[in-house]
C-alpha cells in the first residue's frame, strides 16, 4: 500500500479533529475532538513505522505512549469539566468568558460573538 | 616627571578601601530607612560612621606610605560591571588618599560640630543621614579609578548638596537656592557628561589608566574639546565663572553644610577633576590657558564680591570662590602647579571650615543673625570662637608662617613664573583678600556692640568649640608641613607628576614681599574703614563699585540676560513646538499605541474557541511561512 | 527482528535530580493514600522542599563532577551544560514557589464541592485542604526538568504532558474566585491539549521524514533525505506551534492572560517562572540540536514571531487594569525579548554560546523577579481575596511604603532599569543579537521595552502619587514563607543587577559546552 493513503487519511482525521475543537461548544465534544487529533497522529505514526521499516519501531512505541498519555489527559479533562459543570450547570465553553479583556476592563460593551467556525452548525449542541 | 604606573592591589587596608565608602553609605541607609526609631542615636551613628571612615582612610594612608614612592598607585578592582566596558574599581594613590583624609577628617569634625549646632532641630537624624550620604558620594568621586565612577560620585554629591541646601524647606529662599544650585550644576554636568562620552569615543576606555595610555599613544585626540568640556563641569561644581552664581545662594543651608560641602570638599571637586585629568590638559595649551584665565577671573570676582557682603556667610562664600580660583589657576599651570593647588585645597579646607564653623558659632550665639552690621565687639563674649576664627583669618590672608602664607604664596610664585600678568593679578587678589577678610573680622569681633535688643551672645558648647580648635591648629601648621622641603610635591608626584626642577621656598622674594605689602595695605585700609571708625547699622549707598560688588558683580543679572532670558525664549519656542510638533507626535503616538491596544484587546475575547482558532491560524501561517522561506 | 532484547543502560547518577523529584512526587501520592488527613500537610511540605533541595544539590554535584559529554539513558536524555543550568534555575524557582504554595490558604478545601454548599462548609470546617497540590507540583517540576533535557521527541512529548497535566489541575484549585479559576483550568487544558496535538503531529511528520525521533538523527537526516521537504516543513512548523504555545509567543499567546489571571497566584508564579524556563530550554534544544542545519530557514520565521510577540505583549499590557493580567502580558513581552536571543543563535559556535548564555542569564533574572512580583500580589488583599484591580493599588505607597517600594523595584527590573537584574538580561540578549546581525530586531526590542516601561512606570506612579482609596485593600502581614520568597527575589534582583558577573560567568560556562548533539 502506498504511504500516501494512510497519511492523507490521518491528515483528514486530524483536520476533522481541529474542526471539532473550533466548532463545538460542548466541552465533552471538544475533548473528543482532541482525542481524534491524537489518534490521527497515531495512525500516521504506525503507518510511517511500517513504511520506514523501522527496526526499533520508534513509531509504534511512540503510539503506545500517546495512547497512555491520551487516556490520562482525557481523565483529567473530564474531571475539570465535571467540576465546572457542578458550579455552572453548563459545559458550554462559550459561556466561559469571565476571563477576557472585556470582562476585566468593566467597560462592558455588547457581548461579542465568538469568532469561531460554524457557529450555526452546532446550535443543537447547546445543552 | 611622568606619573607612575598603576599597580593592581588586593589585601590589606587598601584592598578594603571600599569600606571608606560603604560605612557612611550604610549609616545613611540605616538613618533614612530606620525612620523615627533611630532618632535617639541617629547623630551618634552618623558621627561614628564618619570617624570609622576616617580610620580606614588613615590606615590605608599608612599602608600606602609603606610602599616605595614609585609604587604608590594602587588599583583595587572590585568587579566587572559590564564585561569589557565598565569595571568597578578604586584607585588609591597619593592624590586620592589626600582627598580621602581631608574629606573624612574635616567631615568627622563637622559631624561632631553638628551634634551641637543641630541639637534643637527636629530633623537632626535626617541631617546626619544626608551628611553621611554626602561623605560616601564624595569618596566615590575621589576614589573611583574611572570617569564613570567619578560621574556617579559627582551626581551623588550634587544630590546631597541639593538636599542639604534645601534642608530647611520651610524657608522659601532655601528651597529656591537648592533649585538654583541644582540647575546651575546641570549646565556643568552636561559639559562633564559630554566630555566623558567624548573620552569614551576617543579612547574606548573610561579608566584613568586607559586615558593615560591613550594619550601616550598619541594620534588624533580632541584634547582641547575634552578639556574644555571637563572644565565646564569643573566650573559648575566649583562655582567658577561663569557658573558661580549658585554658591552665594547655597549659604541658605545649615552652616555645617556650608563648611563641609561649600567650602572644604565638594566645591573643590572641580580642581580634583582638572588635576586628575592632567594627561588630557597637559596636551592642550588652549584648555590650560582657559583654566588659568577662569581661575584668575574667579579669584578676583570672588574677592570683590567678598568686600561688599554684609552677610557673614556670603562674604565667606565669596572668599571660597576666590580661593578656589587660586587652586584652578595653579591646576591650569600643569605639574608645576598641581602640588600647590592640592596643598592650598587642603589648607583651605581647614581654615575655611574653621571660619565657617566659627561663623556658625557666632550665629548660634546671635539668634541666627547673619548681618555683620548687627555684630561688633564679639571677641569678649566668645573668646574661643574669636581666637580660632582669628587664626583662620590670619591663615587666609597669608600672615607669615601660617598655612595660607605657604600655599598661596606657592601658587602666586608659580603663576608669576608661568605668566607675569596672571601672577600680578593673583597678587592683587591677595591684597583684596587682606581687605575683605579684615573687614569681616573687624565688623564681627571688634568695634562697638551693634546687637539687636534681644541678642544675648554666648560662647558655644564644647562639642562645637573643640572642632574649631582642632581645625585652627591645622590652619597654623599644615602649610609649613606640606610646603617646606617640597614634602607634598614629592608625595604627590607619583600620581600627577612634577616638574623636573623642584621649586625652592624663598621667604623674601620680590613677589612674596609685594604680596605681603599689598595685604598689609588691605588690612590697614580695612582697619581705617571698619575697625577704628563707626560701622553704620544700615549699609550706605556706596559707590558704583560697591553696588556692583553687592549685586555679585551682576552675576545673576548676567545669568538672567545671557542664559535665563534666551533660555526662556528657547523654552517657550520649545514648548510651542512641543505642543504642536513633539507633543502632537508623542500624544498621537500614545493615542496610536493606546488605540491599537484597545483594538488588539478585542482578540482577547475570552472565547476559548477563538483562542483555538488563533492557534490554528497561527499554525497555518507558520506552515505557509516555512514553505515560502524553504522554497526561496 | 528477533532474539533478545538488550536491557537499556541508565546513567542513574546523571538522572538523579529528576529521579529524586519524581520519586518524591510518588511518595507524595502514597502519603495522600495512606496518611491520615491531619498529618498530610505536615508530611508533604518537608518532603517537597527536601526533594527540591536535594535535587538541586545533586545538580550542583553534577556540575562539580564535570558536565557529561554524552546523552544519558540510551540517548533519550541529554544532561549537558545548558540542561544543568536550567535544572538549577528551575529547582530554585520551584523551591521558592512551593514556599508560596505552602504559605496561605490559596487552595480550595474540596475541589469537587460547589462553593458555598454544605459540603464545602464541612470541608472547610474540618480544615481539609487539597494537599495533593504538593505531589502535583512536584510532578510538574519533574516534567519541567525533563522537558529541556529530552533528547528525542518521544521523551519531549512525555515531558511536555507530565509538566502540563498537573498544572491544568492546579490552575483550577483556587479557593477564592472559584469560577474564574476553573474557567482558567478549562481554557488552559483545552488549548494545551490542542497545541500538544499539533506538537505530536509535527513529531509524527518529522519521524516520517527522518525515520527517527532522535534529535541528533533528525539533524543528520536534514541534508541527506531528499524529496520530502513537505513532511519536514509541516512537521517543523507543527512542532514549533507546540513549543511556542508553551512560551506564549504570539500568535499563540491568547491563553496566557486568562490563565495567569484565573490560576491561584502561587501557581501563576510557578508557571510564569518554571514553565517559561523549561519551555525555552526545550525550544533551544529543538532548534539548535535537531534543526541547527536549517537556521537560515527558521530564523526568518522566528524573527516575525519575536517581533509580533514583543509588540503584542507590550501594547496589550498598556490598557490592562488587572495586575495579574498585566504581569501576564509582561511575561509575553519578555518571551519576545528572549526570542530575540534565540534568533541570535546561529552560524558560529562562539556566537551560539554568547546568545545561549545571554538567554540563560535572562531566564534566571526574569524568573526571580516574576516570582517576587507575584508573591507581592498575594499579599495585597481585599475582603474577597487578592486585590487584582489596579485602581485598588492606588496609593499603596502611602499605606505600605516598603511593600510598594519592593514592587516598584520589581517593576523597574522588568523594565530593565540599570542596577537591576533586568538591565543586564536585556543588555546581554540584545548585545548577542546585535553581534548575530539581528540589529533591526533589537531596535524593535528597544522600542517595545520603552512601551513596556511606560506601563510599569504607570503602576509605580499609581502606587506612589495617587491618593489611597478610603476602603483600599489591606496588606496582610506576610507569613515566613512569603516574606522569604519576597526577600529572596529582592536579593536576587539586586545581586544580579549589581554583581551580574558570577551568574553571567556560570551561564557562560554552561553555554560553552552548548547542547550535546
Amino acid at each position: 500500500m502506498h504511504i500516501v493513503y494512510p497519511v492523507v487519511v490521518s491528515a483528514l482525521l486530524f483536520s476533522i479533529g481541529v474542526y471539532g475543537v473550533l466548532a463545538r461548544r460542548n466541552a465533552i465534544l471538544v475533548l473528543m475532538s482532541v482525542e481524534l487529533m491524537l489518534n490521527a497522529v497515531n495512525l500516521n505514526l504506525v503507518a510511517f513505522d511500517v513504511w520506514l521499516r523501522d527496526r526499533l519501531h520508534g513509531g509504534q512505541v511512540l503510539t503506545l505512549f500517546v495512547i497512555v498519555i491520551a487516556a490520562a489527559e482525557i481523565g483529567l479533562g473530564l474531571a475539570i469539566v465535571l467540576a465546572v459543570y457542578r458550579n455552572r450547570q453548563s459545559i458550554d465553553v462559550d459561556r466561559l468568558r469571565d476571563l477576557s479583556e472585556t470582562g476585566a476592563s468593566e467597560e462592558a460593551g455588547p457581548p461579542e460573538e465568538p469568532v469561531g467556525v460554524g457557529e450555526d452548525a452546532d446550535r443543537e449542541a447547546r445543552p | 616627571m611622568e606619573p607612575a604606573e598603576i599597580i593592581q592591589h588586593s589585601g590589606g587596608v587598601i584592598g578594603a578601601s571600599w569600606l571608606m565608602i560603604a560605612l557612611p553609605l550604610l549609616g545613611a541607609a540605616v538613618l533614612l530607612l530606620g525612620g523615627r526609631k533611630t532618632d535617639k542615636f541617629g547623630h551618634l551613628l552618623g558621627v561614628a560612621m564618619a570617624v570609622a571612615s576616617f580610620v580606614v582612610a588613615a590606615l590605608a594612608f599608612i599602608q600606602l606610605l609603606g610602599f616605595a614612592p614609585g609604587e604608590r598607585r594602587r588599583g583595587v578592582e572590585l568587579y566587572d560591571l559590564i564585561p569589557g566596558i565598565a569595571k568597578v574599581g578604586l584607585l588609591v594613590d597619593p592624590l586620592s588618599i589626600s582627598f580621602c583624609l581631608l574629606i573624612t577628617f574635616v567631615g568627622s569634625l563637622i559631624h561632631i560640630y553638628s551634634i551641637g549646632y543641630m541639637a534643637h532641630d527636629p530633623a537632626r537624624r535626617r541631617f546626619f543621614a544626608y551628611l553621611n550620604l554626602f561623605v560616601a558620594a564624595m569618596l566615590v568621586l575621589v576614589l573611583a579609578d574611572n570617569y564613570l565612577g567619578l560621574y556617579v560620585g559627582w551626581e551623588g554629591v550634587g544630590l546631597a548638596s541639593y538636599l542639604l541646601i534645601g534642608f530647611w524647606q520651610h524657608k522659601p529662599t532655601a528651597a529656591t537656592a537648592a533649585k538654583k544650585a541644582f540647575i546651575v550644576n546641570r549646565v556643568g554636568d552636561f559639559g562633564l557628561s559630554i566630555g566623558i562620552f567624548t573620552i569614551f569615543a576617543t579612547f574606548h576606555s573610561l579608566s584613568y589608566q586607559g586615558v593615560a595610555e591613550g594619550m601616550a599613544k598619541g594620534g588624533s585626540i580632541p584634547a582641547t574639546a575634552i578639556g574644555l568640556l571637563l572644565l565646564l563641569g569643573a566650573c559648575g561644581k566649583s562655582a567658577q565663572l561663569p557658573l558661580q552664581s549658585w554658591l552665594l545662594d547655597a549659604m541658605e543651608g545649615p552652616t555645617p553644610v556650608s563648611a563641609l560641602i561649600h567650602a572644604a570638599t565638594m566645591v573643590t571637586a572641580g580642581v580634583y577633576l582638572v588635576v586628575r585629568s592632567g594627561p588630557i590638559f597637559q596636551a592642550t595649551d588652549t584648555a590650560q590657558l582657559v583654566v588659568t584665565i577662569v581661575g584668575v577671573a574667579t579669584l578676583l570676582a570672588g574677592a570683590i564680591i567678598g568686600t561688599a557682603k554684609d552677610d557673614i556667610k556670603k562674604a565667606l562664600a565669596g572668599s571660597t570662590m576666590s580661593q578656589i580660583g587660586y587652586m584652578m589657576l595653579a591646576a591650569g599651570i600643569g605639574p608645576a602647579g598641581y602640588a600647590f593647588a592640592i596643598a592650598h585645597l587642603i589648607t583651605h579646607g581647614f581654615f575655611k571650615a574653621d571660619m565657617f564653623l566659627g561663623a556658625g558659632s557666632v550665629m548660634h550665639g546671635m539668634n541666627d543673625e547673619v548681618n555683620m552690621r548687627k555684630y561688633g565687639g564679639l571677641r569678649k563674649v566668645m573668646p574661643i570662637t574669636f581666637v580660632t576664627f582669628f587664626i583662620g583669618y590670619l591663615a587666609i590672608i597669608g600672615f607669615p608662617l601660617l598655612s595660607g602664607y605657604f600655599t598661596k604664596d606657592g601658587i602666586i610664585e608659580t603663576a608669576m613664573e608661568h605668566n607675569a600678568i596672571l601672577g600680578w593679578l593673583a597678587v592683587l587678589g591677595a591684597g583684596i583678600t587682606g581687605f575683605y577678610m579684615s573687614r569681616l573680622v573687624f565688623m564681627t569681633f571688634f568695634g562697638k556692640k551693634r546687637w539687636e535688643a534681644d541678642a544675648h551672645p554666648h560662647e558655644s558648647p564644647a562639642v562645637m568649640t573643640w572642632p574649631l580648635i582642632i581645625l585652627s591648629i591645622g590652619a597654623i601648621v599644615l602649610g609649613a608641613f606640606l610646603i617646606l622641603g617640597n614634602r607634598f610635591m614629592l608625595f604627590l608626584s607619583p600620581a600627577v607628576g612634577r616638574p623636573e626642577e623642584l621649586p625652592s621656598f624663598h621667604p623674601f622674594s620680590t613677589t612674596g614681599l609685594a604680596t605681603l605689602a599689598l595685604v598689609a595695605v588691605g588690612v590697614v585700609f580695612a582697619w581705617y574703614r571698619y575697625g577704628s571708625a563707626e560701622v553704620p547699622g544700615v549699609a550706605p549707598r556706596g559707590s558704583f563699585l560697591t553696588a556692583f560688588a553687592r549685586r555679585d558683580l551682576y552675576g545673576d543679572a548676567l545669568n538672567e540676560a545671557l542664559l535665563m532670558r534666551p533660555g526662556q525664549w528657547l523654552t517657550r519656542l520649545a514648548v510651542y513646538f512641543d505642543n504642536r510638533g513633539v507633543d502632537g507626535l508623542v500624544n498621537s503616538l500614545a493615542a496610536l499605541i493606546g488605540g491599537s491596544s484597545g483594538r488588539l484587546r478585542r482578540i482577547q475575547t475570552g472565547y476559548v474557541r477563538s483562542y483555538a482558532l488563533s492557534i490554528f491560524v497561527g499554525a497555518a501561517v507558520l506552515v505557509g511561512a516555512w514553505f515560502v522561506v524553504g522554497n526561496l | 527482528m528477533n532474539g533478545t532484547i538488550q536491557a537499556p543502560t541508565l546513567e542513574y547518577a546523571q538522572l538523579a535530580p529528576m529521579l529524586v523529584v519524581f520519586g518524591a512526587a510518588i511518595v507524595g501520592v502514597l502519603v495522600e493514600a495512606f496518611a491520615p488527613r491531619y498529618l498530610r500537610s505536615a508530611i508533604h511540605v518537608p518532603i517537597t522542599l527536601l526533594s527540591l533541595a536535594g535535587a538541586f544539590a545533586l545538580t550542583i554535584w553534577q556540575v562539580v563532577k564535570g558536565v557529561p559529554t554524552k546523552p544519558a539513558a540510551m540517548g533519550a536524555v541529554a544532561v549537558d551544560g545548558p540542561s544543568l543550568f536550567i535544572w538549577g534555575t528551575i529547582l530554585v524557582l520551584a523551591f521558592v514557589s512551593v514556599l508560596l504554595i505552602n504559605d496561605e490558604d490559596h487552595f480550595v478545601a474540596a475541589a469537587a464541592a460547589v462553593p458555598g454548599s454544605a459540603e464545602e462548609e464541612q470541608a472547610l470546617h474540618e480544615g481539609a485542604g487539597h494537599t495533593e497540590v504538593y505531589p502535583l507540583a512536584l510532578f510538574a517540576v519533574g516534567g519541567m526538568l525533563l522537558f529541556p533535557a529530552s533528547n528525542d521527541l518521544l521523551v519531549m512529548f512525555v515531558a511536555l504532558e507530565v509538566m502540563s497535566l498537573p498544572l491544568y489541575l492546579l490552575c483550577g484549585l483556587a479557593r477564592r474566585r472559584r469560577l474564574l479559576s476553573q474557567e482558567a483550568a478549562v481554557k488552559y487544558f483545552l488549548l494545551g491539549a490542542f497545541s500538544s496535538a499539533f506538537f505530536l503531529y509535527g513529531t509524527a511528520l518529522l519521524y516520517g521524514y527522518a525515520g527517527s525521533i532522535d534529535l541528533a538523527k533528525i539533524s543528520a537526516a536534514l541534508g541527506v533525505v531528499g524529496g520530502q521537504e513537505t513532511l519536514l516543513y509541516i512537521g517543523v512548523a507543527m512542532l514549533g506551534v507546540g513549543l511556542l504555545f508553551k512560551i506564549g509567543a504570539a500568535p499563540f499567546q491568547a491563553w496566557k492572560p486568562d490563565v495567569y489571571q484565573g490560576a491561584p497566584t502561587p501557581i501563576t508564579a510557578l508557571m510564569a517562572s518554571g514553565t517559561l524556563v523549561a519551555a525555552f530550554g526545550a525550544l533551544l534544544r529543538v532548534f539548535w540540536v535537531a534543526l541547527g542545519g536549517l537556521d537560515w530557514n527558521w530564523s526568518p520565521v522566528l524573527w516575525a514571531v519575536a517581533i509580533l510577540t514583543m509588540v503584542v505583549g507590550a501594547i496589550l499590557a498598556i490598557t490592562q487594569t488587572d495586575i495579574k493580567r498585566m504581569l501576564a502580558y509582561s511575561s509575553i513581552a519578555h518571551g519576545g525579548f528572549l526570542l530575540v536571543g534565540v534568533v541570535a543563535t546561529g552560524a558560529a559556535a562562539g556566537q551560539n554560546s554568547k546568545a545561549l548564555s545571554a538567554i540563560l542569564f535572562y531566564l534566571v533574572a526574569y524568573g526571580f523577579t516574576t516570582v517576587g512580583a507575584f508573591a507581592v500580589v498575594t499579599m495585597v488583599r481585599d475582603a474577597g481575596g487578592e486585590a487584582w484591580h489596579l485602581s485598588r493599588w492606588a496609593g499603596l505607597g502611602k499605606r505600605s511604603p516598603l511593600l510598594a517600594g519592593i514592587f516598584a523595584f520589581f517593576l523597574l527590573a522588568f523594565a530593565g532599569i540599570p542596577l537591576t537584574s533586568g538591565f543586564f538580561g536585556k543588555y546581554a540578549v540584545f548585545q548577542a543579537a546585535v553581534a548575530g546581525g539581528a540589529t533591526p530586531l533589537v531596535i524593535v526590542g528597544v522600542v517595545a521595552s520603552a512601551v513596556a516601561a511606560f506601563f510599569y512606570v504607570r503602576v509605580i506612579v499609581l502606587m506612589f502619587f495617587s491618593d489611597p482609596a478610603a476602603d483600599g485593600p489591606s496588606v496582610v502581614l506576610p507569613s515566613r514563607g512569603t516574606a522569604a520568597v519576597v526577600g529572596v527575589a529582592v536579593l536576587a534582583t539586586v545581586f544580579l543587577g549589581v554583581f551580574p558577573q558570577p551568574v553571567l560567568h556560570l551561564a557562560q560556562n554552561a553555554a560553552q559546552s552548548l547542547f550535546i548533539r
